[in-house]
Parts: C-alpha cells; structure tokens; sequence
C-alpha cells in the first residue's frame, strides 16, 4: 500500500510539473493558439469537452482510488465474501441516463459552433474574400490565384480578409491533407473531388504546417506555410507577381524547383533519394524535362503532369539560365 | 474401433513432444498455441516500436531512414492488430470457452486447427515481407490507395495475400466459436447464466463474422488494381479515391470493438473473482456488451471526418460514436460498483484489471474528442489520435490481456506466475506506458502529425518526444520482466485446481484439465456455478 501511494503521489507531481510546463506556452493541453475565427471556434468546443470529460475524469479516477483504499482487504481472507450485492436498477438507470445528457450537451454546444467553422463565408460578406486552389502534389502544394498567379508550398494572404481555399490533388496523385493549425482544422486533398474550407487570418505572420495524410516516401517533407500580410501590401504582391510571371521575369522557377524537385534531388541539385541533377546536361534541355516533369521516371511520380505551360517554362528556364548554380 | 463412450487411442506416431503439439486438435492445446505465437509476434511488433520511439527521440535524426521508417509503422500496426490482439482473444477464447460451458471441446476442434495454422502462416507472411523485392508495405496498417495502388515492390501485395489468410482464419475461427456457444452449453446454462467473457466473445464472433468479408473485399479490388490493371480506386481513370476507406472501415472500426470487448469480458470475469463479489449488473454488462456491437456497425465513417462528407453525414457517424460512449460507460460504472464494499486482493491480476480501468477510461474520454467531427479536423492523423489509439490498444487491450495471463496461468499450467514480479513488471509497464502516450496527446494538440519520421525542433516537440522514448524503454524492460515470470514459472509455485476461489466452471476441473476437460459438470443455477457450489457445501458444513 506504502508503494501504491508513493507511486501516486509521484504520478501527481509529475503529472502537476509537465501541467506547468505546458500552461507556460500552451504547450498541447489545447490545440494551437488559434488566429481566425474558424480554429477558434474549434477551440471553444475543444475547451467545452474538456469541462465534461475533465469531471467525468475526476470522478472515475477518485472513486476508483477511493474504492481500493476503502475496501482493500486489510486482514481478510479470500474466502470472506464482500457485499453480495448484485445491482441495483435506479442507479444503472442513472449512470446510463446522465452520460446521455452530458453528450447531448456537448453535441448541443458542437453542432451550434458549426456553422461558424464549416461554413464559407459569402464572397459578398464586408471585406471581400480571396479564393484560392490548393493542390497537393507529391511532395507539394501548388497554389492557383484568380488572377492566375501560381506559387508553391508558401500560400501568402491577406490579414483581416475571408480566404476560401478549394482544396484538390490532382487525378494522378494520390490524397493529401491540408492543415494549418492555427488557421484551422485539415481537409483532405483527394484526387477528383474538391473541399472547401477557409480561414481569415487575424494577424500578419507565417502560420506553418504540414501534410496530414501519408502519401509516399517525402510525406514528412511536404510543409506548407501561410504568410499572412496587410491586404494593400498582399494586393501589391498580387498584381506584382502576375506582372512578372507573364512576362517570365518571377522567381516561380525557384520555388517550383524548390519545392517540387529539391524535397528529392536537393536544394543544389546534389541529389538525396533522387539522383543529382547538378552537372548533367539534360536539364538544360526543356523538352527532356518536360517530359520527366510531365510523366515520371522510374520511381518518381509525373509530379508535373497537369502544369500549365507558365509554371513548366518558368522551370525549364530557371534550369536553364544555371539556377542549380546559385546563377 | 473404440467403444462408445472411450477415447480413440492415439497412433503411437502421434505421440511424440514435438508431433503432438503439431496434430492436435485439443482446444485447450490450440489456445496455447494462439497465445505462444502471438507472444512471439509481440515481441517483433515491440521492437518494431522501439525503433520508431528511438527514431523520434532527437529532432532531426537519422538513425532509420523514411523509407524504413514507413515500413516499420506499417507492419508494427499490422502486427500489433492482427497477429497479436486478435489472435491473444481467439486464444484465450479457445481455451476457455469450452471450459466456461462446461463442453468438452470446440463444435469444429479440426477446423480449429485449421484457424490456427492459417493464423500461423498469414503472420509468416507478413513478418517475412521485410525481405521482398522493394521491401514491405508502407502505406500504413490502413494502407489507403491511390498511395497503395502505386506503391512499388512486392510488399504491398505480400501484405494483401497475408491479411487475406489471416482473414480466413478469424472467419473459421469466428464461426467455430458461435456454433460452440450456441449448441455446446452444458446443462442449466441459459443465456443470462453465461460468464460474461463467453458473452464478449459470441458479440466478437458475431461481429468478425459480419465484418470481415468487407475487408476481403476492399483488399481483393486492391489487388486488381494494382496487378490486373483494374482502376477500383484509381481517379485518373474513373475509379474512387475514397470508397476503399468506406470499405476498410467499415472492417476497422468494428475491428477495434473486436479487440476490447472480449478484454471488457476478461475484466468482467476478474474484477468480481478478486473483490469477493459478484458483478454489479449482469445484465447490464451482457447488454452492453450486445449494444456496444450493434453501434460499432454505424460509426465507421468517424475516421474519415477530413474526406469532405456531405454535413448531415458527418452530422449522423459523431452521434453514432457518442453514442457508443453510454454503453461503455455503463460497463465503467458498473465495473466501479462491482469494487464498492468488496475485500479486494490485490494479486497482479487485479492490478493489471485496476489499471484497466484507469487508462481505459482517458481513452474513453479522448475519444470523445475525436467523435467531434470539427475538434476532429484538428487531431485527425496526428500523435493526438496515436495517443488516443494506443490509451484503447495498449492500456485497454493489452492491460486486460495481462490480467487475464495472471488469472488464467494456474488454470493453462496449475503453477502460478511470480506474483512479486508480477507486482514490479506491472508498475513499471503501468508507468512507462503513460509516460509514452500521454505526451503523444500534446504532441498531436501541437501540430505533429502521425506517420512522420522526424520533426523540427520546435516549441516542445523535442522535450515532449524525448519523455515519450523514455516511456516506452520503462514499459519495455517492465514486458522483459513479464517475458522473464513467465520463462521462469516452468518451476513456479505449484496451486490447487482453483487458487482464486473462482466463480465459473473453468475452475470446476483439475488446472491444468485433461484432455476431456470434465468428469462431470454440474446443473448450473446461476452464472456463479461455483459459488452455488461453494455455499452449498457450506449449509452442509463440508467446507
């Protein structure tokens, strides 16, 4: 008994130390601190849960302990029988009845939460919205502006603005899930069909996150961050940006290389699971690229297939102009 | 021709130590192979885990690559699944529910031998996949397609043609055990007088037999699509992304039930032997054990809140599994009063039980979490989830099955296990196993996903990855305490026929039983033949 309660008492301490250590930063007793009203919404109904099973925690756990104190068999034999009581009806009624109400609370609380998580806001709502298509790729998502402006693994956002994302793979690839904690829950990205979801980012910052769904060998690889930034500054961005990728002068080469070829081949072209592109003098030719990029090889995936021609000549002639070389 | 009534003799070829155990289809010795080769495969599935924990001790490391690192979740959740939890159940029930019944074997003691065989084999198979051309499996024990279509190497289909053996032999098994409860109950045992862990197992018999065939089929069209150029789940030509996941689940979450009923009925049987008591509702339990099956058919989709279902489905599988919760709590709060006002013993047996409770009861309760569609979107497919899932496997299943080893030891070999090492292993597992998956509850809130081989080292992913690694070294040298009682009790201390003072009519014959099981069994009066028994003796003061 001595060691049962020394054990216990050590469970406390520990349990009451990792507690401190955890409120210090939010350090995963919650989901992470939440910057647009979606993920904090989430977190209302996380936080509500967290009031009924924390009682119901409390009550299991103390009456156990409470029980194996209480009724320990001291000096009794086994043969001595404890209490030959076999039930009691009022009380299973009760202890069936009162867990249904404590869900019916929580699904209350939930399902009046939901609108306001799920549901995307109108374009017409004050402020406008921006919609963007989020692709998943092995191993990277590929974002598509309606203005036609394309980038790769960093989606940038305006703060304070409603931001629709129509999240899709490809129908060759296979599913992924986009999640960014802080802007809210994850959606799968699932060849052939289209989700939606949104999120409004409070303030400016880089909110990161990463695939969810294990979808090949460079899952762990396939990050995605948000960069949210004031809305003028995020139009300039817009409008610059689609300027300089139709006159061919961005730097979309770069991060389609970064973030489409290096996960495998290296940020230099130095090779890693895939071979090393740096000195070999296919890719200085677009069409051999094109057509790696666009059907695959060997155990690459056609990571490429369905790119339009802005996005593959942007690669082809970051290639080309020696941007393996740091030129 | 043997007389009628007189045991056929045994061909003097079949006799040998080895041979025998090779031919029988003796239930009690079937058990004790489902049980000793399901403890082999624990220990390659717990050194599977090992390697992932150390993998995930420091940010950034390489000690196993992506590639080997993805193939070793996959098979240690394969393994863990189907070669250790299932078979352990079918196990104990092989063994014990001809005993509790008062039969004298299985309804299909050849078929029997058949399951296990088969069990023996489909794990073979899996185990033996690591050495395939392009290595095993690794798209995760769900192993979702288009990933798993186009995965190279032959280990992906090595894993089908290994589930697809295992899945017979829990079919055969399954149907082996329904027509036994059904036909082979002794004398006086209606319904409602049978133990309750023959009760569990009829509701995991009934729900294999329903559910496995759904496997089988999602696993064959995924064989077709990836060797027969058929496009099943292949969008790029018409096929669907998400139905395998409907079919797979439909399978995998009853399977979950499948791997924690039959432990709620060893720890229905075990709580009440040890407080000198008998269960607080009986009915109550049985009928939750029936209800807890029916609604395990209806939740499926819960584990595909992220896939974009229509609302009103989303809506319909969080209250199907909320529903789940009632039923199970009842067990929790009946299982709690069934300790009110008892003279509990606190033999390693019960504390694995206790300790049932406890960490059953956190993963009961994360799970509703889980059941939330929308607090969903955040856990979904990250540790928040693996903890979750191991709170039920490992402190659920695993803890039931250890009381249940404890319990039932002197009844397989009339010797018991240490009980002071019992006592030492159990605290050490009982410790290192919340110290290895509660962190995983904050890793997940953080933002870590399942299924990565490393992290940065950002906020307290580190610090909270490193105290998870040192977990599960504690519960490992807690289970090589275990492995070392159970090496160790071939001299252990002889026991009479029934040491706990036991209730059921396993304990009625001698422990170990012959090969007949019983003498004679008794009428049976209650569902606590024994203690009738017991009292009787007592008015007629023989005892």
């Amino acid at each position: 008994m001595r060691r049962f309660l020394a054990v216990a008492v050590f469970a406390v301490l520990s349990a009451l130390a990792l507690t401190g250590v955890a409120l210090a930063g939010n350090g995963g007793i919650a989901p992470v601190e939440p910057a647009s009203p979606n993920a904090q919404r989430i977190n209302d109904s996380y936080v509500w849960v967290s009031i009924f099973t924390g009682a119901i925690f409390l009550l299991v756990q103390g009456s156990l302990l409470y029980f194996i104190f209480r009724y320990r068999r001291r000096r009794r034999a086994r043969f001595e029988d404890g209490a030959q009581i076999h039930g009691n009806t009022n009380l299973e009624l009760a202890w069936t009845v009162a867990p249904f109400l404590v869900l019916v609370a929580i699904g209350a609380f939930v399902f009046w939460k939901l609108p306001g998580i799920q549901n995307v806001p109108a374009a017409d709502a004050a402020g406008g919205r921006v919609d963007v298509e989020v692709k998943g790729y092995r191993y990277y998502w590929n974002f598509t502006y309606p203005n036609g402006v394309i980038a790769v693994d960093r989606l940038r956002a305006p703060v304070g603005q409603n931001v629709k994302l129509e999240v899709t793979a490809p129908a060759f690839d296979v599913i992924h899930s986009w999640w960014i904690p802080a802007l809210g829950g994850k959606f799968d990205a699932i060849p052939g069909t289209t989700n939606q979801t949104w999120f409004n980012a409070e303030a400016p910052g880089i909110y990161r996150g990463q695939c969810a769904e294990l979808c090949g060998i460079q899952h762990t690889a396939m990050k995605a961050e948000v960069e949210a930034m004031p809305r003028a500054e995020f139009e300039a961005w817009l409008d610059k940006e689609r300027r300089a990728q139709e006159a061919g002068t961005s730097t979309l080469g770069k991060e389609t290389f970064t973030g489409a070829c290096a996960k495998c081949h290296g940020l230099a072209g130095e090779g890693d699971i895939g071979p090393a592109l740096a000195g070999n003098s296919l890719v200085n030719d677009a069409n051999a690229v094109e057509q790696v990029v666009r059907n695959g090889r060997g155990a690459m995936p056609p990571i490429g297939k369905d790119w339009g021609n802005r996005q593959m000549l942007a690669l082809t002639d970051f290639l080309k102009e020696g941007g393996l070389n740091g030129g | 021709m043997a007389a009628e009534g007189e045991p056929a003799p045994v061909p003097s070829w079949q006799r040998g130590r080895v041979v025998s155990w090779l031919v029988t289809v003796d239930h009690k010795r079937i058990g004790i192979l489902y049980l000793a080769t399901a403890g082999l495969f624990f220990v390659a599935g717990g050194i599977m885990a090992l390697l992932i924990r150390t993998q995930l001790a420091q940010a950034n490391e390489h000690f196993i690559e992506r590639d080997s690192y993805n193939q070793l979740f996959t098979i240690h959740g394969t393994t863990m699944i189907f070669l250790v939890i299932v078979p352990i159940l079918a196990g104990f029930a092989n063994y014990l529910l001809p005993l509790m019944i008062g039969a004298r074997d299985m309804a299909f003691p050849r078929l029997n031998a058949l399951s296990y065989w088969l069990f023996l084999f489909g794990g073979i198979i899996l185990l033996l996949s690591f050495f395939a051309a392009g290595g095993a499996a690794r798209g995760g024990w769900t192993s979702y397609p288009p990933n798993s279509v186009y995965a190279q190497g032959h280990g992906q289909d090595l894993w089908i043609l290994s589930l697809h053996v295992l899945t017979i032999a829990s079919l055969a098994g399954a149907i082996n055990f329904v027509v036994t409860i059904h036909n082979l109950r002794t004398q006086g045992m209606s319904w409602t007088r049978m133990p309750l862990f023959v009760w569990s197992i009829e509701v995991y018999a009934i729900l294999l037999i329903v559910v496995l065939p759904t496997l089988s089929a999602g696993l064959t069209l995924l064989l077709l699509d990836r060797q027969a150029g058929t496009h099943f789940f292949v969008p790029s030509e018409g096929g669907s992304a998400v139905l395998y996941q409907h079919a797979f689940w439909f399978f995998g979450h009853p399977e979950v039930y499948i791997m924690i009923l039959p432990v709620m009925g060893i720890i229905s049987e075990v709580i009440p032997v040890f407080s000198r008591k008998p269960i607080f509702g009986y009915k109550a339990i049985a009928f939750s054990t029936v209800a807890i099956g029916f609604f395990s058919l209806l939740v499926w989709a819960h584990h595909m809140f992220t896939v974009g279902l229509p609302s009103f489905l989303n809506a319909f599988f969080m209250v199907t599994s909320m529903v789940i919760a009632v039923p199970t709590g009842v067990k929790i709060f009946n299982w709690l009063a069934t300790l009110w006002r008892g003279n509990l013993h606190f033999d390693t047996a019960m504390l694995y039980a206790l300790g049932f409770l406890s960490v059953f009861t956190i993963g009961g309760l994360s799970g509703i979490f889980v059941a939330a569609f929308p607090i969903d979107w955040q856990v979904q497919d990250t540790y928040y989830v693996v903890a979750h899932l191991h709170y039920v496997l490992f402190g659920g299943s695993i803890f039931g099955i250890l009381a249940g080893l404890y319990y039932w030891w002197p009844k397989f070999f009339g010797r018991l296990l240490d009980e002071r090492l019992g006592k030492v292993s159990f605290w050490l597992i009982f410790i290192g196993f919340n110290v290895t998956f509660f962190p995983q509850h904050m890793l997940g809130l953080l933002g870590m996903p399942r299924r990565v081989y490393t992290y940065e080292d950002t906020g307290l992913l580190q610090e909270y990855n490193l105290i998870s690694t040192i977990g599960s070294y504690v519960m490992a040298l807690g289970l090589l305490v275990f492995v070392f009682n159970v090496i160790k009790s071939r001299n252990g201390r002889r026991v009479g026929n029934d040491p706990w003072l036991a209730d059921t009519l396993e304990w009625y014959t001698t422990s170990p039983p012959p090969p007949h099981n019983f003498d004679t069994v008794p009428y049976v009066t209650s569902h606590r033949p024994l203690y009738d028994l017991r009292r009787k003796l007592k008015e007629r003061g023989v005892l």
